[in-house]
């Protein structure tokens, strides 16, 4: 099975605006899950340069997918859906 | 100062124990225009916050006079007549050892009751040129000794009150009359044997700590060491923010070409315009982030340095700085850049000056200030709390 990636944007602006929230989200998974998430910091995703796009903080999933105003529960949620299993776990 | 050497002093005290404050006083002054280095470090009579003001008094004035070029001997005189007379002792008191230098020139060295100053170029003791002994007529008891010596790139001075030199007295068998001055110049050899490049701060910290060792059961007398190290200057360099012109990114990115113990980046985009241009990744760690004391982690680029976020970070190292404050309780990210900077003589600043919109997003919860007037102040507090030169370039 295709492992997830997860990056957390810690930019000042995503900091601030609950980036911060975000780090505990490895912890909170079940570790059947955990085992197949990669969850990475990065220094900044250079989201908040583009328009068009909603506001910090920003995580993407796999390299390509941006999730803006991310929150614990968002993250959480989105990562069952890629990784097929129920949010109820 | 000549641009390729560099004088640090710096000094490291201990308050005897059960007292308010410290009864001995180091101070230190630069006189840009003349490249001029004045070190001047008093031992008041007694202990607590009565020697505290004699030691205060007499190098505040020391340092005036020898500033003003008054002669020595004039100045001692004017010191003993204003200091207060204590009580108990019927006499106003306070030693001094003062310590001059001219870049390119020679050091010269004035003692008053003080434990004589060591000179080591390397772990060689160095003899001074002249020497000699003078007796005011005003005050017969106290002699001035007057040294002038040869002060070379790579030397050192160590100064200290005698709360160093007579640790030991009268506790340790093996130490009749204390550590000594022979003792405090044996250690200081060893320190400079096995680290050939200890700095001033380090080696003054060191003197001061075994002094205090070696007396069990805590401080007795009032420690102070105070070291001058002349050196070519170490030099660090903090990268902070998106050059304005894109053009300039890779000349941007080469100015962190200097060592990885020397750089520091702070900043998401910065970092990430490195990551580009030299093709290194920064590499963060999530544990490190959830014990990163309220801000962002310290992330770590191979063979190039470490990497911050910006300006909330360097708006703590601002208030750390000015505050003088130490660093055991500030966050990893700050007490990183902060031990950096002890650690260097010289820090130069490059600054990008592309304003980050984000930044200015009304729902962000608290101000962010500019980069530049940050750095501005940051630059201040570093040249006057901690006598570091500093050099600002902006892209």
């Amino acid at each position: 099975m295709e492992r997830i990636k997860v990056e957390i944007c810690c930019g000042t602006a995503c900091y601030l605006l609950g980036a911060a929230k975000l780090m505990d989200i490895e912890l909170s998974l079940p570790p059947d899950l955990r085992a197949r998430v990669d969850i990475e910091a990065r220094t900044c995703l250079e989201m908040c340069e583009r328009e068009n796009l909603g506001g910090a903080p920003y995580v993407r999933f796999n390299g390509t997918e941006v999730m803006c105003e991310a929150s614990p529960e968002k993250v959480f949620a989105r990562i069952c859906e890629l990784a097929g299993v129920e949010e109820a776990l | 100062m000549a641009d390729d050497l560099f004088i640090e002093m710096e000094a490291s005290q201990f308050t005897k124990t059960g007292q308010a404050a410290c009864g001995d006083d180091v101070r230190f002054e630069t006189i840009e225009r003349e490249n001029r280095h004045l070190v001047a470090l008093s031992d008041g009579l007694g202990s607590g916050v009565k020697a505290h003001v004699l030691a205060t008094m007499t190098t505040s004035m020391a340092i005036r006079f020898l500033a003003s070029n008054i002669p020595t001997l004039e100045a001692a005189e004017i010191i003993m007549d204003s200091l207060p007379v204590c009580e108990v002792r019927k006499i106003g008191y306070a030693t001094f050892s003062l310590f001059d230098f001219r870049l390119g020139g020679r050091a010269r060295i004035t003692e008053m009751g003080n434990p004589g100053y060591i000179h080591l170029r390397g772990v060689e003791e160095v003899k001074p040129l002249v020497d000699e002994t003078v007796v005011s007529e005003h005050w017969p008891d106290r002699e001035v000794r007057e040294c002038e010596a040869d002060f070379q790139c790579g030397d050192r001075v160590i100064m200290c009150s005698d709360g160093v030199t007579q640790s030991g007295l009268g506790v340790r068998k093996d130490m009749k009359f204390g550590w000594r001055r022979s003792g405090v110049m044996k250690f200081a050899q060893t320190e400079i044997a096995q680290n050939p490049e200890v700095s001033a701060h380090d080696l003054a910290a060191a003197i001061a700590r075994e002094a205090l060792l070696i007396t069990p059961g805590g401080c007795k007398d009032d420690i102070t060491c105070c070291v001058v190290y002349l050196r070519h200057p170490r030099i660090m360099r903090i990268l902070t923010g998106p050059p304005f012109y894109r053009e300039h990114d890779a000349e941007y990115a080469r100015q962190a070409l200097l060592g990885p113990d020397h750089v520091v980046v702070c900043g998401g985009t910065s970092a990430n315009i490195l990551e580009r241009e030299l093709g290194v990744k920064v590499k963060l760690n999530l544990a490190d982030m959830r014990s990163s004391g309220g801000l962002p982690p310290v992330g770590r680029m191979e063979g190039i340095g470490i990497a911050t976020e910006g300006i909330l970070t360097l708006g703590r190292v601002l208030g750390a700085l000015e505050e003088k404050r130490p660093t055991e309780h500030e966050p990893a990210a700050v007490r990183a850049i902060i031990d950096r900077m002890m650690r260097h003589d010289r820090i130069e600043f490059v600054i990008g000056t592309k304003v980050n919109e984000s930044h200015q997003d009304p729902n962000i919860p608290q101000d962010l200030e500019l980069r530049r007037s940050v750095i501005r102040r940051m630059a201040t507090a570093l040249e006057r709390n901690y006598r570091k030169q500093v050099k600002i370039d902006f892209y």
